[in-house]
């Protein structure tokens, strides 16, 4: 038998459309060639997570007595075996639903003895990013090709600052000024590489021997601050406080002292003889300098925001740092006649700092048991939910963004799978009809847009449910990442949503019962938007460049 | 470090051990099972009953198993039940066989599951749909041609297609994946 059969007769044996003698056949096949058996494994294992992945993997709702199960299985003894059975029964048709999504993190746990744990295993589940440094400011900075965000990862490569200036903090400690137009490349946390433009670098004891090499030569910090301007002819050199080392090809090292202005170039190292000052912003003149601007664009953005509120669509708008009094409640920003909502409740929030850098004007939701309490009355049709978040990990199955409490009905749920997938569905149909062969809801997953590079940086993330279209959107600062049509039997023409938490779930029994599923949001929050209608993208891309902070 | 006597799990425990097997359980139910709709159901009494022996379970020994000796017999039973129907079934040997070998086979499903994604997202649009619409019903494969209006035998040649590359790909990622 060629490979070719066997793998066909194997998918037919699996598809159950396989007769009798070729049954015989692969049977044979298997039976003595443990290769075959190994095929057979595979083609299972791969039939297994289509079903899944086709069945909209984990189930949402459900997923929550799963997360409980050690309680709820813990049964008092005395229960009626067959009650114990039938509730178990449900248990772990549960169990089997949300087996990839809920399990995967504890199956392989790299503690986990039974696999045998293969050692690059671990290696690989934890998270990695990849980079020396961070952009920790920028100032009207145009970069050749993507711009760059703010609190992001430095890429690895040459980059080009067209124009502007960006502030890199490097992971030895070094903080460097770039002033566009610049060429340069990062190659590790020890070195930068600077082709062409002027930097400005303020080196910390830990970081000494820092260098950065231009085309003319090195310069070696040996504890200092100081400005480079690398040109085609030569590098210009001076040396604020400490000293620095310089060395041009073929040059003996010269030693260059606070106050100095030398240069490196072709004919090797020498004093220079123009007296120019080379005036880059220093890191800690350029950080005020960003902490005002950061104040004028909050308070533009406060003053859009403004005239944003009378938007007839608008059911909710609520701002972090908007508390009222007593700073236990959010009043609803929204002005709108037909606006519904209240003021939010804060529960168990911690303060912290919101995108635009001020203390104490976003809500860290971490702690566990934090939540925002709505409650939003009434039918809609459309909906766009927006907000912006700082997120420290997705270290739960589900991360909370916007839930109503418990999942009945016509109510939607938004959050961000732990794969970084953010998640929308719309409950269509009782749970307890039929729930064996259909789903009850059909959920809108984005391709994964997060992962641990954005890990405490803020991000404005939206998702639109537009009933007229039948499409659900997602997007991610502002750009569109994913969107979907609704199935037509999957179509809710009114939504509604009552009681919710914003970056926490509530199940049903929360006000009764002690126990609870954690779904918290793992980050901050400082802004929350729900609109009655599908924003279009331009309109969304609009409200996150009005409402970035790092520009 | 004094070793400790085997004593029967907390029900926290055990349903960790539980929730921890659920994959290789259904894989393992599945495969003496192939091509029939009704594996999912009898995983799920295998969990019934594997709850309901609990305290017959030692921890510190194999939960897998153990779990599997009685996931078989519920297997059996359910073929007892269905004897009519009288479908095809793995010789006793090559049963003992699988079940070994699924005891000692590595669960990567969760790299797997991530691999596939990526795979899927570089198959032709028309391709992953098909693929979606199929394992998204529980219709039999003749039904689904039926509905969608192409022949039994040109869609089973084209699933094959798909899985084939599909099976390439992800092989291909879990290698390159490890050596990162």
């Amino acid at each position: 038998m060629t490979p070719e059969e066997r793998e066909e007769l194997i998918d037919s044996l699996i598809d159950g459309e396989i007769d009798e003698a070729d049954f015989l056949r692969i049977e044979a096949e298997m039976s003595v060639d443990p290769e075959v058996r190994a095929l057979y494994y595979n083609r299972l294992k791969l039939d297994l997570l289509l079903q899944r992945e086709a069945r909209g993997g984990v189930d949402d709702s459900e997923s929550g007595v799963a997360q409980v199960v050690a309680p709820a299985a813990a049964i008092s003894p005395a229960a009626p075996v067959n009650i114990l059975q039938r509730r178990l029964t449900g248990i772990f048709a549960v169990l089997a639903a949300t087996v990839l999504g809920f399990v995967a993190w504890s199956v392989w746990n790299p503690d986990s003895i039974r696999l045998g744990s293969p050692a690059g295993l671990a290696g690989k589940l934890e998270p990695t990013a990849a980079g020396f440094a961070i952009l920790h400011g920028q100032s009207d900075a145009v970069w050749e090709g993507d711009p760059l965000a703010t609190g992001s990862l430095v890429p690895s490569g040459p980059l080009r600052l067209l124009s502007g200036v960006a502030q890199i903090e490097l992971f030895s400690g070094v903080r460097m000024v770039i002033e566009g137009d610049a060429q340069f490349v990062v190659q590790s946390a020890m070195l930068v590489q600077l082709d062409r433009g002027r930097a400005r670098a303020q080196v910390p004891e830990a970081a000494r021997g820092f260098r950065v090499q231009t085309r003319h030569g090195d310069l070696i910090d040996l504890g200092t601050e100081f400005a480079i301007d690398a040109g085609d002819e030569a590098a210009r050199v001076e040396v604020l406080t400490g000293e620095v080392e310089l060395q041009g090809q073929g040059a003996a090292p010269q030693r260059v002292l606070e106050g100095d202005a030398w240069q490196l170039s072709d004919a090797g190292v020498s004093e220079r003889s123009d007296s120019d000052s080379l005036q880059v912003i220093g890191p800690d003149a350029f950080e005020r300098q960003l902490s005002s601007q950061q104040v004028d664009q909050r308070r533009r953005w406060q003053q859009r925001v403004a005239s944003m509120r009378e938007d007839d669509r608008l059911i909710a708008w609520y701002q972090t740092q908007q508390t009222s009094a007593d700073g236990r409640q959010l009043p609803n920003l929204a002005q709108s006649d037909s606006q519904t909502a209240g003021a939010a409740a804060i529960v168990a929030c911690q303060p912290s700092s919101d995108r635009w850098g001020q203390a104490g004007g976003a809500l860290d939701l971490s702690r566990t048991g934090s939540r925002i309490r709505v409650d939003v009355p009434g039918e809609f049709g459309s909906l766009t939910m927006m907000c912006w978040v700082k997120i420290h990990s997705l270290d739960r199955l589900y991360n909370s963004l916007f839930l109503t409490d418990g999942h009945e009905l016509q109510e939607p749920h938004w959050q961000i799978m732990n794969d970084g997938r953010l998640f929308f569905s719309v409950k269509k149909f009782d749970g307890a009809e039929g729930k064996r062969r259909r789903p009850d809801k059909y959920n809108f997953y984005s391709p994964p847009f997060w992962d641990a590079s954005l890990s405490g940086q803020w991000i404005m993330l939206a998702t639109t449910y537009d009933v007229q279209a039948r499409r659900v959107s997602h997007y991610f600062n502002g750009a569109e990442i994913g969107s979907e049509a609704i199935p037509a039997d999957y179509l809710v023409p009114r939504v509604t949503i009552g009681p919710a938490s914003i970056g926490n779930w509530s199940e049903p029994m929360y006000r009764t019962d002690p126990q609870f599923v954690v779904r918290n949001l793992n980050g901050s929050l400082d802004e929350f938007v729900l609109y009655s209608s599908a924003l279009s993208g331009s309109e969304i891309a609009e409200l996150y460049r009005l409402g970035n902070p790092a520009r | 470090m004094q070793p400790e006597l085997p004593h029967p799990p907390s029900d926290a425990e055990f349903v960790g051990l539980l929730t921890q097997s659920q994959l290789s359980l259904l894989l393992y139910v599945r495969s003496l099972m192939p091509g029939e709709a009704d594996a999912g159901d009898v995983a799920q009494q295998a969990n019934a009953k594997i709850w309901e022996k609990r305290a017959d379970f030692a921890l510190g020994t194999n939960f897998l198993a153990w779990s599997f000796a009685i996931a078989r017999f519920e297997v059996l039973n359910y073929r007892k039940r269905q004897a009519r129907d009288s479908r095809l079934t793995f010789s006793e040997d090559l049963e003992q066989t699988i079940t070994s070998e699924l005891q000692q086979i590595d669960d990567d499903l969760l790299s797997r599951q991530e691999a596939l994604r990526k795979c899927l997202d570089g198959l032709k649009p028309e391709s992953r749909t098909l693929l979606m619409d199929r394992y998204g019903t529980t219709e039999s494969l003749s039904d689904f041609a039926r509905r969608i209006g192409r022949s039994a035998g040109g869609l089973k040649v084209s699933l094959h297609r798909i899985r084939t590359t599909l099976a390439d790909c992800i092989e291909r990622r879990l290698v390159s994946g490890a050596s990162q």
